[in-house]
């Protein structure tokens, strides 16, 4: 038995640092910006000792963030024995883990720009069990004809489980059969997603808060007096700043999501789906059908209108890229018809397109008279302290009222044997797809005024995650929601 | 129509729960004694006087007497073979069911004032969700445990 003792690559060791280090510069540009840049060296300037400490202190942490990845990719060895991938680390407290291959539920892929340069990979071994978002194993940096190492050895532990200790004497290319493609984006989806994307608001906010942190440096009082021809040549100026603002703000976000979703790609790999994304950095997430607890169909308005829709899937196990939140969208951007003929592939046994059962005329009020217990104060407030213009508040009543309508419009479930579907929105319409036995508990709600007009509220949760995902329909009809308890008891 | 289920917290519960009522009480009559020392110090506006009483008088009518036993009220829970079934609420009657093959572990916790009663809370957690019976008797609390644990064993699935 060859027991062969693997390395991460040197270049582990930089990217550790380099990602030690890119989180400090966030703090460290906050204290040098609202320290208004008032740095100096001279020992006799009262900004002395604010310098030595800031610059000591971040200068340690840099030195630290050195060592500490030098201290990394010197101490990580990982190798396979007895059918599992076992890894150890730590200088001081030495961790061992083992993970049998037949536990391991996904492998994911990261390929940053210090990877691709050298042909490397980031490896996140996902087990069943990690759940906190957290992969339970990674590897910084290795080569990609190692991973493709652990990827068969993981492949020959699960068909035969023969022979596992000598992974490279049945080294097959199996690996490299490309698997049937289910869904690729292509350009015009991509620059629709891109430009629809609601990125916007983020990168805006970020310029805003770095705008208001430059407010010090900017020289206001020259400024001003220019700034008293420029309210002269007219308001149409200044809207127009602000128009160019948010002009860039989308576009970068725009430029953001086409770097991040350029090329993404969905294949189907022995009850696996593989997606692949990025055009700087790569990524490909590993999806096991099984792990699969819920499907949800995004539609936000002006998606709805175009009929594209987003398909979003609840996943039990870790996917390695948003931390705790396993929420995945399978599907980022998709015509409504080719997500359901795309759906139905996948999982031939769901009902994909349900007649939904609504909720009926009488519990419309629901949907918008408990808006108003908040509203009247506000509007109140509104009115009082603004008093000609604070009347416009008002017409957030017909506002409301009719985002209700269009919510009691939206709201319904339906029953199939094995599968129960919810549709409702807030803003976006979701349609929630369950299967019966990943529904983890189902909870109707009543208050009295539902109890006078007998209808109730159901909603069902099912795993994703550490606290799960819930769909909810409200004010359907008492026996739909007594029907809906039937069915799941037995 | 559903059948509610069977079984009541104990009415001791209803007894720990009116003295949570007094804790909060207390814990507001204090704020409001403060404001009501601060009014009479720097001369603040007299209503402040009263907007204290009544929070007092409100809190002790509603969290102590009324709040408790509409909860109680409301409360209903019931251990089937192969579901859980919990009814609660105080405005909004919510139930919940929990089948059998989704339960992951069961949990008793006592804190000291329903030691005291011996009294105890019962946890249900399945992969997404925790649901609580409140103020059990604790003999009661650690037999429903038992079964719960006895009966989720049996009803073996994947998850």
């Amino acid at each position: 038995m060859s027991k062969k003792i693997n390395r991460l690559h040197p270049i582990s060791a930089v990217i550790t640092s380099v990602k030690a280090l890119k989180s400090m510069i966030l703090p460290v540009a906050i204290i040098i910006i609202t320290n208004g840049f008032n740095f100096s060296f001279d020992i006799h300037s009262e900004h002395f000792f604010e310098t030595v400490l800031l610059f000591g202190v971040w200068g340690g942490a840099v030195v630290l963030a050195l060592i500490g990845g030098v201290v990394k990719w010197r101490t990580f060895v990982y190798w396979f024995e007895d059918g599992e991938l076992r890894v150890r680390y730590g200088l001081f407290v030495k961790k061992k883990r083992y993970i049998p291959f037949e536990r391991i539920q996904s492998l994911n892929y990261h390929e940053g720009i210090l990877h691709r340069l050298f042909g490397l990979v980031k490896v996140q071994v996902e087990t069943a069990g990690s759940k906190n978002g957290k992969p339970e194993a990674e590897l910084t940096a290795i080569r990609k004809a190692e991973a493709d190492a652990i990827e068969l050895a993981m492949q020959h532990a699960k068909i035969q489980e023969v022979d596992l200790n000598n992974p490279e004497d049945v080294i097959t290319p199996a690996v490299e059969t490309k698997a049937p493609v289910i869904y690729r984006m292509s350009v015009r989806d991509l620059i629709v997603l891109a430009t629809t994307s609601g990125g916007i608001g983020v990168v805006l906010s970020g310029l805003v808060a770095i705008l208001s942190q430059f407010s010090d440096i900017i020289p206001y009082e020259t400024l001003f007096h220019e700034l008293e021809d420029f309210v002269r040549i007219g308001t149409f100026i200044v809207a127009l700043t602000v128009m160019l603002v948010l002009i860039v703000a989308w576009l970068m976000s725009v430029v953001i999501t086409l770097v991040n979703y350029y090329e993404y790609t969905v294949r189907i790999e022995e009850e696996k789906l593989i997606i692949t994304k990025g055009l700087l950095e790569k990524k490909r997430i590993t999806l096991p059908l099984n792990r699969i607890q819920g499907i949800r169909i995004v539609e936000n308005p002006l998606r709805q209108l175009t009929g594209f829709a987003t398909v979003v899937v609840e996943s039990a196990g870790g996917n390695g890229e948003n931390g705790a939140d396993k929420k995945i969208a399978l599907f980022p951007l998709i015509k409504k018809k080719d997500c359901v003929q795309s759906l139905a592939g996948l999982f031939p046994e769901m009902n994909w397109e349900p007649i939904l059962i609504r909720s009926p005329k009488r519990a419309r009020p629901f949907f918008y008279r408990i808006d108003f217990v908040w509203l009247a104060p506000v509007i109140g407030a509104c009115i009082y302290f603004f008093y000609p213009y604070g009347l416009l508040a008002l017409l957030l009543f017909p506002l409301l009222i009719l985002l209700g309508i269009w919510q009691h419009k939206t709201v319904g479930y339906r029953l199939d044997d094995k599968q129960l579907t919810m549709q409702y929105r807030i803003f976006s319409r979701i349609t929630f797809f369950m299967d019966k036995k990943r529904i983890q508990s189902l909870q109707s709600s009543q208050t009295f005024f539902q109890k006078r007009k007998s209808v109730m509220s159901v909603k069902a949760t099912v795993m994703s995650g550490v606290t799960g995902t819930a769909g909810t329909v409200s004010s359907i009809e008492h026996q739909d929601v007594e029907k809906i308890f039937t069915w799941y008891e037995h | 129509m559903r059948a509610e289920p069977i079984y009541q917290i104990s009415r001791k519960g209803l007894t720990v729960w009116h003295l949570y009522g007094v804790f909060q009480t207390l814990l507001a009559a204090i704020i409001a004694g403060v404001a009501c020392y601060g009014t009479y110090y720097f001369e603040w506006p007299i209503f402040i006087y009263y907007i204290a009483g009544g929070i007092v008088v409100l809190s002790s009518i509603f969290l102590i007497y009324l709040f408790p036993k509409i909860r109680w009220d409301h409360w209903r829970y019931e251990v089937r073979e192969h579901e859980i079934e919990i009814q609660h609420g105080l405005f909004v009657v919510k139930r919940t069911l929990i089948p059998m093959v989704r339960v992951q572990h069961v949990d008793t916790t006592q804190g000291p004032i329903l030691k005291k009663y011996d009294l105890g809370n019962i946890s249900i957690s399945t992969a997404a969700t925790v649901h609580t019976i409140p103020a059990l008797v604790m003999d009661e609390a650690d037999a429903l445990r038992a079964r719960i644990s006895e009966l989720a064993r049996v009803a073996e699935d994947d998850v």
